[in-house]
């Protein structure tokens, strides 16, 4: 499995008058890793929100496998998408938060199981497999029983990796995963998602983590003021960046 | 009058005021019971997206916050006879006109319970692909009750007080007791002021109660371990 292609066509999203995403092109081909930079407010995170469909459009094209998201709603070969088969193809679509957003009121095992017993009708027993041995992959074996707010950050964003990929989702979406983390947990879910959540699948990841960006991705895109100032390969964008304006943000945050 | 006479007074009348207050009980139980599947209605109603639905619950819920307690037992078993068709008797009106009064403060309750959930709760649950109904009753709603539990209780203290009132549509509630007992002995201040004290104890039973549970309630679950945050 390799993931299917995302690619965005001119996308615009506005929030009443404010427009935060101003025709953006991005290409994302089956497989690849493509991580956005960019300063705070710059629309990173309501581009990632578009592709599944949490925020709508205004205007563009968002191209998901054989799904095509405009301002109409979605669509599958011509056929506008209702309710039931929108929360379909966000099942296959993986996504982490900055808040982690585990469910408070269930335990690690439950978190896991809910999404791929409710609505993938996979069998408990199965699920529980399943979840036992990607938990033991992000070395969390001991957690099962125990409640989010009984874990570190680190545990509960790697948990929460590990509920995405219960689903086994042909897309991974990732904004600012470790932003809410204490420096010395970074390391933990980085190393999960270069390791095991963007394998084999279509990843876009938001980060301000520079050096992983390099690491994993295929390709940077840099954005401000709800437009893609440059994009091009790691070592071009990062090393060599050709707009002023991305000089110095990577200037800044270094 | 003497401490004895008055202790022989009470002790005559004892059946009438037990199986008062035994009515009395069994109206706010029933009122809440009721309140609480209206209170419902009326939450999901005034949280729905579709305005044939949210219209009218946002009217019924403000309907019953907005109306005297007294006015509506009154409107329920004299005018409602003529609206619907229907005459209740006067216990089955004091249930439906006390129901009404706590439902509406029960779905803002609940309204205000399902809207504390953090709205990334919600975008977590879609983006696992589930339905609105299914993250209502698996997240969101399961997370809320717990922060309901308090006002629930506090409105069934409410509820309790508010049932005196149904003594004037003759429903042989506690108070109705007293006021028979009271013009049958011809000793108002002794029998209201018993009265008085029981619904006193009763009240300050209940509402200690509650302060117990609602101080338990972060040892409870998921809520044990957020203290500590
Ligand atoms: N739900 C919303 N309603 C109104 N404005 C929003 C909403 N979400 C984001 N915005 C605005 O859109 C802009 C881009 O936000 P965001 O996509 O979160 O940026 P970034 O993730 O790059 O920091 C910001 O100006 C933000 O205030
Ligand atoms: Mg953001």
């Amino acid at each position: 499995m390799s993931g299917e292609p995302v690619r965005l066509d001119s996308v615009h999203k506005r929030f009443g008058k404010l427009e935060v995403l101003r025709g953006i092109d991005v290409d994302v081909p089956s497989g690849a890793t493509v991580a956005i930079i960019g300063p705070s407010g710059s629309g990173k995170s309501t581009l990632v929100r578009c592709v599944n469909h949490l925020e709508p459009i205004q205007g563009g094209a968002i191209h998901v496998g054989a799904t095509k998201i405009d301002a109409n709603g979605l669509w599958q070969d011509g056929r506008r998408l209702g309710a039931g088969d929108i929360a379909r193809f966000r099942a296959h679509i993986g996504m982490v938060f900055q808040a982690f957003n585990l469910f408070p009121h269930l335990t690690v095992l439950g978190n896991l199981i809910e999404a791929p017993t409710g609505v993938l009708r996979m069998p408990r027993g199965e699920a529980v497999d399943r979840a036992i041995d990607l938990l033991a992959k992000v070395n969390l074996p001991e957690k099962v029983k125990a409640y989010p707010a009984q874990l570190s950050g680190g545990q509960q964003q790697r948990v929460a990796i590990v509920r995405a990929l219960m689903m086994d989702p042909k897309i991974m979406l990732f904004d600012e995963p470790t932003s809410a983390l204490d420096p010395e947990l970074i390391g933990e879910v980085l190393k999960v998602i270069a390791d095991l959540a963007i394998r084999g699948r279509t990843s876009i990841i938001v980060t301000h983590e520079l050096a992983f960006a390099r690491e994993i991705a295929d390709r940077i895109v840099f954005m401000d003021g709800g437009k893609v100032i440059e994009e091009g390969k790691p070592a071009d964008v990062l090393d060599r960046p050709q707009q002023e304006r991305t000089r110095s943000f990577i200037g800044r945050i270094h | 009058m003497s401490p004895e006479r008055l202790g022989r007074l009470f002790w005559e009348y004892s059946d009438i005021f037990v199986h008062g207050l035994w009515i009395t009980v069994q109206l706010s139980f029933l009122a809440m019971f009721f309140a609480m599947a209206l209170g419902m209605l009326g939450c999901f109603g005034s949280l729905s997206r579709s305005r044939i639905l949210r219209s009218p619950a946002i009217l019924f819920v403000e309907f019953c916050r907005n109306t005297p307690i007294l006015v509506q037992l009154v409107w329920v078993h004299f005018a409602w006879p003529e609206i619907v068709g229907i005459k209740f008797s006067a216990y089955t009106s004091a249930v439906i006109a006390l129901a009404l009064q706590s439902s509406g403060y029960l779905a803002e309750e609940f309204r205000a319970g399902i809207e504390s959930i953090d709205r990334g709760q919600v975008e977590a649950s879609q983006s696992l692909g589930m339905t609105y109904l299914r993250l209502m009753a698996r997240i969101v709603v399961p997370q809320a009750v717990i922060r309901m539990i308090p006002g629930i209780l506090n409105q069934f203290v409410t509820c309790f007080k508010s049932t005196s009132i149904v003594s004037i549509i003759a429903v042989p509630d506690l108070m109705y007791q007293a006021n028979l007992v009271a013009s049958a002995t011809f000793l108002p201040m002794p029998v209201y002021t018993f009265i008085a004290l029981i619904y006193f104890a009763m009240v300050l039973s209940i509402s200690a109660g509650v302060r117990q549970v609602t101080k338990l309630l972060p040892n409870f679950g998921y809520f044990q371990h957020r203290r500590t945050e």
